[in-house]
């Protein structure tokens, strides 16, 4: 329903006995809304920051973020690798707090009911809501892969995909490694968060096993029939740089895991045997978003009005970044998340303010991946929205990859960094 | 004292200049727009300093609308920008430039 529709339906007689059955109908107005943002990654983050700019300061924001502070997966790459430390990529989120004046809650959410239009935290408080922005990132399958989730507990394995404590971990386990051994990382059909990130971060182990354990191998097994992205461009550098170091074999799909052993078992070939296993699993949106019964494709991802990112399976939220079914071509990436939070907290503010929503919002994807400590290589991509398909259509012609890794690209990629990182939380 | 007021009110009134008022849709759809460039050159075009991405913020709309439209055609070489202005339209990359150029 649009808004002038929405509008007139709740002022009218006929509206009233249509709507009768809900506790909510009218839009509340801008300076009265209350604005819940759950989640503090990319998307989240970004959200809660431009629904102030955008309402010149006047919106009601709450961010309701569990950890102490931002982590970013981008990059975490060089501290798995042993080349940046936590520090590098964590940043506070008292920019959010003391320039934009956004309410911050340090609780995690526990339930969310869309009739009653409330939120329960995991301390008890439950908030009232007029619009919730849901910015729950991925959760991670650990049940698909039979015996992950007990070795991914006991530290066995390691997942390292949400950037945090396991990221560290993995650098000390490849540190402990003797030289000879194998580094063994398993990606799960496409899709899944950050299509290039395995394959960058087996380039960047490489380069820290052959500057330290020359004698070791990375083994990727890649559940798709060929690397997902950026293809070439890996395979020449891996080539180049990382002959007889990295081996990577395609169509191995993961179905065990043999905790005592460190052995990965295959739906069709041999086991694989390492000594340090980074086994990730298949995905799906974040755990909330699931049981809020929003991930209505395959039960994993959440379908969203591409126009103002609102869920189609709940009215008043609005759902980003990666848990969501992403357009075609369409990646899952931060920076991806950052754009759809800027679409979506325009479309909040317009919606708010009486006004007609964007209908031709665009989106881009900028994605550095590093080959090695020092030479990096882009993907890009612009989306426009499309009226009559209802979905973001990537521009044909536009966007592409670099034509080789570079030094250049690699400082891009650290200045692409602080400034996302800058414009998520500053 | 009367000097410091004045400073500190300065300060306050450029600070508040570098966000445009948004007081209609049309507004906000050009910053939302804008806003698709801040990832990579900073909120408002104001990119951190020495990140090594240029820094746009100095530039007038005319010629940050040149640089674009230079890249868009391909008479200006690039990593990324080639690739990206040619996913805009020339009306959406001059509002852009609007949005993140110093007006005269």
């Amino acid at each position: 329903m649009n808004n002038s529709r929405r509008h007139f339906l709740a002022h009218s007689a006929a509206g009233l006995s249509l709507l009768g059955g809900f506790s909510s109908f009218a839009q509340a107005s801008l300076g009265k809304a209350q604005i819940l943002v759950i989640g503090g990654g990319f998307g989240g983050a970004t959200a809660a920051k431009y629904l102030r700019l955008f309402s010149n300061n006047t919106a009601n924001v709450i961010l309701i973020e569990p950890n102490a502070s931002f982590l970013s997966c981008p990059m975490s790459n060089f501290v798995v690798a042993g080349m940046r430390t936590m520090a590098d990529i964590t940043s506070p989120y008292e920019g959010l707090t003391k320039h934009h004046g956004i309410k911050l809650i340090r609780d995690s959410v526990s339930a969310i009911d869309p009739d009653k239009k409330t939120v329960k935290l995991s301390s008890g408080s439950v908030l009232s809501y007029d619009k919730v922005v849901l910015s729950p990132g991925i959760s991670l399958m650990m049940n698909s892969i039979e015996g992950l989730a007990k070795a991914n507990q006991a530290g066995v394995t390691l997942q390292a995909w949400k950037a945090g404590p396991e990221t560290l971990m993995l650098y000390k386990q490849l540190a402990a490694m003797r030289d000879g051994g194998v580094f063994a990382i398993s990606i799960p059909e496409a899709p899944y968060r950050c299509p290039p990130g395995p394959y960058e971060r087996a380039s960047l182990v490489a380069n820290y096993l052959k500057q330290h354990k020359p004698k070791s191998k990375v083994l990727i097994l890649d559940a798709n029939q060929d690397i997902t992205s950026k293809g070439a461009l890996f395979k020449k550098a891996w080539a180049e740089q990382y002959s007889g170091l990295i081996e990577y074999f395609p169509s191995h799909n993961v179905a065990g895991v043999d905790a005592k052993t460190k052995t990965l078992r295959f739906e069709v070939q041999d086991d694989v045997r390492a000594d340090v296993l980074n086994v990730l699993p298949a995905m799906s949106a974040g755990e909330i978003a699931i049981k809020t019964g929003l991930a209505n494709a395959n039960g994993r991802w959440v379908n969203v009005d591409f126009l103002n990112f609102e869920a189609t399976a709940a009215k008043d939220i609005h759902v980003l970044g990666d848990a969501i079914q992403t357009a075609p071509l369409m990646p899952k990436s931060g920076h991806m998340a950052n754009q759809h939070a800027k679409v979506a907290a325009a479309a909040i503010i317009a919606q708010l303010n009486d006004w007609p929503i964007n209908p031709a919002p665009v989106v881009n994807n900028t994605c550095y991946s590093f080959v090695n400590e020092h030479a990096a290589v882009h993907v890009a991509s612009v989306h426009q929205y499309d009226a009559q398909a209802k979905t973001f259509k990537s521009v044909p012609g536009a966007g592409g990859l670099s034509s080789e890794s570079s030094n250049t690209e690699a400082s891009y990629a650290w200045g692409w960094a602080h400034n996302i990182w800058a414009d998520t939380l500053a | 004292m009367k000097s410091l007021a004045y400073s500190v009110l300065l300060f306050v009134s450029l600070s508040s200049s570098c966000w445009a008022q948004i007081s209609t849709a049309d507004q906000l759809d050009q910053q939302g727009l804008a806003a698709t460039c801040a990832n990579c050159h900073g909120t408002n075009g104001k990119g951190v300093p020495n990140a090594s991405i240029p820094l746009i913020s100095q530039l007038s709309s005319e010629e940050l609308l040149a640089q674009l439209l230079a890249y868009k055609s391909g008479t200006r070489s690039g990593t990324l920008m080639p690739q990206l202005t040619k996913g805009y339209t020339d009306a959406q990359l001059e509002s852009i430039a609007n949005q993140l150029g110093q007006k005269p």
